[in-house]
């Protein structure tokens, strides 16, 4: 990240702000159905499965594996100095969450490398970053 | 009762492409709309509706109206999703026209987005509402950040490589060499070209990536029967539709059972083929929206013109060759011809079955069109014949 320049940070709504606000406290936490239980991602009122509105907040492991990403190359934000790795990442729970690659320089990692979260503050948003397991960070 | 054939183009417009139009985006509309109409010969007094695409465009109807001294328009409507809206201006004056909502509907769009407002720039400062909260924070800020990820997930599930993206670059560029009117004309690229062009979010290279542009393009659908009333050659409107997937976003969808397809495509091509009552063997000639070149790959699978994973051969064997099965983009494309969000494909289209073409294909008789791509989409099947 870029000092001085400060990250996009989500616009909380009354749907999303207790995932934003998990996330301040290094937790990530999906809506689980109370239904069904289905875990839903991105967040919203109603489940996809049985459409019940009756949910609860659950954590989530942390770990999961690659499923795709891109190594951003070409500069575009001032926030985000390139070259810089974006993972989309499947969480043991399903969802697929985006999140940025912390790993050494050079690390070896690919579609299927198993990785689990970590966290780093911001001034508006703490975010979830990624790290390759049995890596040192 | 059935769309198919009931419609039709009767005359299409379009200005130069260029870096830096020097004149407004309105100017530029109205340059293509009025090419549009004298194309089809008719006359400002005859449109009766506009339909226009939403997004990135600051052009409202009542600023054509204005400026063309018309009264009623008594349809107008606009089509969100960006690049996905193209055809579906045609789907919606196609149901105005079919219904008797509409006489003479004009489509168009216009666009400095070389010279003043890029699509997809990113803002700088602020929150990040509805989808992209979950994307933004994390870096993932422009059209081709987003698609990379599908693009990298398709290479990964079909054991593809950047050299099959490379030869879609390649053709595209081959393609707008034989084009004056292309922003890349008389400029063809190599593979090697492609592979040493810088990266800009792996797997995509700089030479993977659409345009910028400047310029318009203007279509004027109106009834089969008017069509052939009119100085225009027609091209028949003989299917049109839009399209969308499960958990739909704007290009990004992650939480898709299979990023290596493309949902709101193969949606739109099933209703396509069943109104048409074609199928991919059917057509002569494809114009396939091309924002980066693993959208292209992805589209050609969901429309059938190949296996999953099947597409990558289909540029190696020479059948998107004008000379080829499927002749493709044969304007050259976002990629070679300029980025018109999707509507330079459509005048192309009707340029090929008109056979006005510069890269005519011999006597196509039918055209597949398709628009933006991980969006909601739409798509269109013209033909030469109202058979
Ligand atoms: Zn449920």
């Amino acid at each position: 990240m870029s000092e001085g320049v400060p990250l996009p940070y989500p616009a909380r709504d009354r749907d999303t702000t207790p995932f934003w606000e998990a996330q301040d406290r290094h937790e990530l936490c999906f809506q689980r159905c109370a239904q069904c239980g289905h875990v839903r991602y991105p967040v919203g009122p109603l489940c996809p499965e049985c459409r019940s509105f009756d949910f609860e907040w659950s954590q989530s492991s942390g770990k999961g594996v690659i499923y795709s990403y891109t190594v951003v190359r070409h500069q575009t934000h001032p926030a985000f100095p390139a070259p810089y790795t974006v993972l989309l990442v499947e969480l043991e729970e399903g969802p697929r969450l985006i999140a940025q690659l912390r790993a050494p320089e050079g690390a070896a990692f690919g579609v299927g490398t198993r990785v689990s979260i970590a966290w780093e503050d911001h001034p508006k948003q703490a975010l979830p970053v990624f790290a390759i397991d049995g890596a040192a960070p | 009762m059935s769309i198919r054939n009931r419609a039709a183009i009767a005359g299409v417009g379009q200005t130069e492409f260029s870096k830096d139009s020097g004149r407004s985006t309105l100017r530029m509309a109205l340059e293509a709309i009025l090419e549009a109409l004298d194309d089809a010969g008719l006359r400002p007094e005859d449109v009766d509706s506009i339909v226009k695409m939403s997004a990135n465009d600051d052009i409202y109807e009542i600023d054509l109206l204005r400026n063309l001294n018309l009264r009623n328009l008594r349809y107008f409507n606009e089509v969100p999703h960006g690049g996905g809206a193209a055809c579906g201006t045609i789907a919606s004056a196609v149901a105005a026209v079919t219904s008797g909502m509409a006489d003479v509907v004009v489509t168009f769009r216009s666009l400095n987005e070389r010279s003043e407002r890029r699509f997809g720039e990113t803002t700088v400062g602020g929150g990040v509402g509805h989808w992209r909260q979950y994307y933004f924070p994390h870096g993932l800020v422009t059209p081709a950040q987003w698609v990379a990820i599908h693009g990298q997930r398709y290479l990964h599930a079909y054991g593809a490589t950047t050299e099959d993206l490379g030869r879609v670059s390649v053709l595209l560029r081959k393609h707008a060499a034989t084009n004056p009117h292309a922003m890349m004309y008389a400029r063809p690229i190599t593979l090697e070209d492609h592979q040493n062009s810088r990266w800009i979010a792996e797997p995509l290279r700089l030479l993977d990536c659409c345009l910028d542009t400047d310029g318009a393009c203007a279509v004027i659908v109106t009834s089969a029967e008017k069509a052939k009333t009119l100085k225009g050659v027609p091209a028949y409107i003989t299917a049109a539709t839009q399209g969308t997937g499960s958990r739909a976003e704007m290009m990004t969808s992650y939480q898709r059972a299979d990023l290596g397809r493309l949902e709101e495509s193969e949606a739109a091509a099933r209703e396509l083929w069943r109104v048409a009552e074609m199928r991919p063997e059917d057509m002569d000639v494809i114009q396939i929206y091309d924002p980066f070149t693993p959208m292209v790959l992805l589209q050609l699978e969901a429309y059938g013109f190949a296996k999953p994973g099947g597409a990558p051969a289909l540029f190696r064997d020479g059948s998107l060759e004008l000379g080829g099965r499927w002749p493709m983009n044969t304007h050259g494309g976002h990629l070679g011809d300029g980025y018109l969000h999707g509507f330079s494909h459509i005048v192309e289209g009707v340029r090929q079955l008109r056979g006005t073409a510069v890269n005519q294909v011999i006597n196509p008789k039918t055209c597949l069109v398709t628009s933006g791509v991980g969006v909601p989409t739409s798509a269109i099947v013209l033909s030469k014949e109202a058979s």
